[in-house]
């Protein structure tokens, strides 16, 4: 029965026209470090085809910083604030040389939009934002998203772009977030110390119980970010917005997601919550 | 703005380093980035105001001409940018000198926090000896685009990096003009060997002074002497 409902669930996810889609910095790289060009050339290739299929795509990009560092030869991430605000700006820029010669491999144009979290607070701003990202999308154009680090220093701190993603996701009005992270979804209990943990496929509200659950009572359940991640989802589901956490190894995962394939959690927004707040 | 050092700032419009197509001339990049990497090598710190996000995105979009509207043109220039700095990353390869982006609003004065944080990322990026590239962030800027004109946001960078001097690539004719602080007489050297000697020339009778606050430039252009 359960099954069944979720089948159904899923089928929405077969005519989205408009998708944010977040990468973490554990998806760019290795854990050595160093870039995972493997994978950066699957996300490449994905989302042109997605792009050609006429399908509006934004990237929320993270792992600048790691780039920096490699770029720099340094083997450990600094810790104090400024050295990673430098290289993110070192970073940065060579993310995006990376991404535009992948991009070029599937002929799709891409344009970097560095964004700071006030845009939803300042007016003037968001409208500029928002406009900005709405023509590049009409004009067939990949809009790749990170914070401007140099000048915000939150996500740098906290959120690895979870709530930047989601803070997108709703300027632009898209249909779905799907966040590509290290997990490969919401689990009700910590697989690595509890044999009882499953994940859990569809979240239709976010109860203070699934809060709970993503803080977790084990401490290196929640470092993958969990919290950021449900705090997004979140935010999502508020604006109407549905919503994926899923694993990031191979972002062909995308394809298999936009099939209705039951793969990481959903956060579905149901009608009540579209009467609500919609 | 780092140690006992001299702040350079240098403002490049981009038409100074394009040819008549509108595309990048390979000569006078390369020229370029020879000459500041080895400012920065003879012991100063180099900080460059670049323009040229709508002119490159134009080109990588094959526009027939620049955009007018400002919809567009923050839209072109957020292709741009990433042309623009993918071209100064490959020609300052060349010479192993590693730069980076700094994307800035020009309302950024209005903000002390986000200034300090500007400051200490210039102040970071210098020690590490990497030279920090700025222009506009004008996908979500709510000034008005200037496409001609980056004087003002050289002003802005040469305030919060208490700058010592402003070099301006001249789009004339190609040559550099070095503007000391304080002295609103332009000093014009005709190409990379005497930009270089020149301003060896000028640190050499002045101190480096990174607690000033005042700006000490001209407001425009317009003001400079020659």
């Amino acid at each position: 029965m359960i099954d069944a409902l979720n089948m159904k669930t899923r089928e929405a996810l077969k005519n989205k026209k408009r998708i944010v889609v977040k990468i973490g910095t554990s998806s760019l790289s290795y854990p050595n470090g160093r870039m995972n060009f493997h994978s950066i050339e699957k996300l490449a290739y994905v989302l042109s085809a997605l792009r050609h299929r006429g399908i509006k795509v934004i990237l929320v990009t993270s792992g600048a910083i790691g780039v920096g560092a490699g770029r720099l030869g340094l083997t450990e991430k600094p810790h104090d604030l400024s050295r990673k605000q430098a290289l993110a700006a070192v970073g940065q820029a060579e993310l995006m040389r990376i991404y535009q010669k992948f991009f070029e491999e599937y002929n799709q144009i891409i344009a970097q939009v560095l964004l700071t979290k006030d845009v939803v607070n300042i007016s003037s701003r968001n409208v500029h934002a928002k406009r900005t990202l709405n023509k590049l999308m009409d004009m067939e154009i990949i809009p790749i998203i990170n914070e401007n680090d140099t000048i915000a220093t939150y996500e740098i701190e906290f959120g690895d772009n979870d709530s930047l993603s989601a803070i997108v996701a709703s300027l632009v009005k898209a249909e779905l977030l799907i966040m590509l992270s290290d997990i490969d979804g919401l689990y009700s209990a910590d697989p690595r110390t509890e044999s009882t943990g499953e994940i859990i496929h569809t979240v239709k509200e976010i109860t203070p119980e699934l809060e709970r659950l993503a803080t977790g009572s084990g401490s290196s359940f929640s470092t993958g970010g969990m919290v950021t991640k449900i705090a997004a989802a979140k935010m999502c589901l508020q604006e109407g917005i549905d919503c994926i956490i899923t694993s990031g190894s191979d972002p062909a995962v995308i394809f298999e997601l936009l099939e209705g394939k039951e793969i990481g959690t959903y956060f579905a927004v149901s009608k009540e919550t579209i009467i609500n707040h919609g | 703005m780092s140690g006992r050092k001299h702040t350079i700032i240098i403002r490049i419009e981009i038409s100074t380093l394009t040819g008549r197509d509108g595309k990048i001339n390979r000569r006078k990049m390369d020229r370029l980035a020879m000459v500041l990497t080895n400012l920065h090598n003879s012991g100063k710190n180099v900080l460059i105001v670049s323009s040229g996000a709508i002119v490159l995105g134009s080109d990588k979009l094959k526009l027939q001409q620049l955009p007018e509207n400002p919809v567009d043109m923050q839209a072109v220039a957020a292709v741009g940018q990433a042309e623009l700095m993918r071209w100064y990353q490959n020609f300052f390869d060349d010479y192993n000198q590693i730069v980076a982006q700094v994307l800035l609003t020009s309302d950024i004065i209005s903000y002390p926090e986000r200034v300090e944080n500007t400051r200490n990322t210039f102040k970071t990026l210098l020690n590490m000896n990497i030279i920090p590239i700025i222009n506009e962030n004008d996908a979500v800027s709510t000034a008005d685009i200037e496409i001609d004109d980056n004087y003002p946001l050289a002003l802005i960078v040469a305030k919060i990096a208490r700058a010592d001097f402003i070099i301006i690539k001249m789009e004339l004719n190609g040559k550099y003009m070095i503007l000391p602080r304080n002295c609103n007489k332009g000093i014009v050297v005709d190409g990379e060997m005497e930009l270089q000697e020149k301003t060896d020339a000028l640190c050499m009778l002045t101190i480096p002074d990174s607690q000033r606050e005042k700006e000490g430039f001209p407001h425009s252009i317009g003001e400079i002497m020659f």
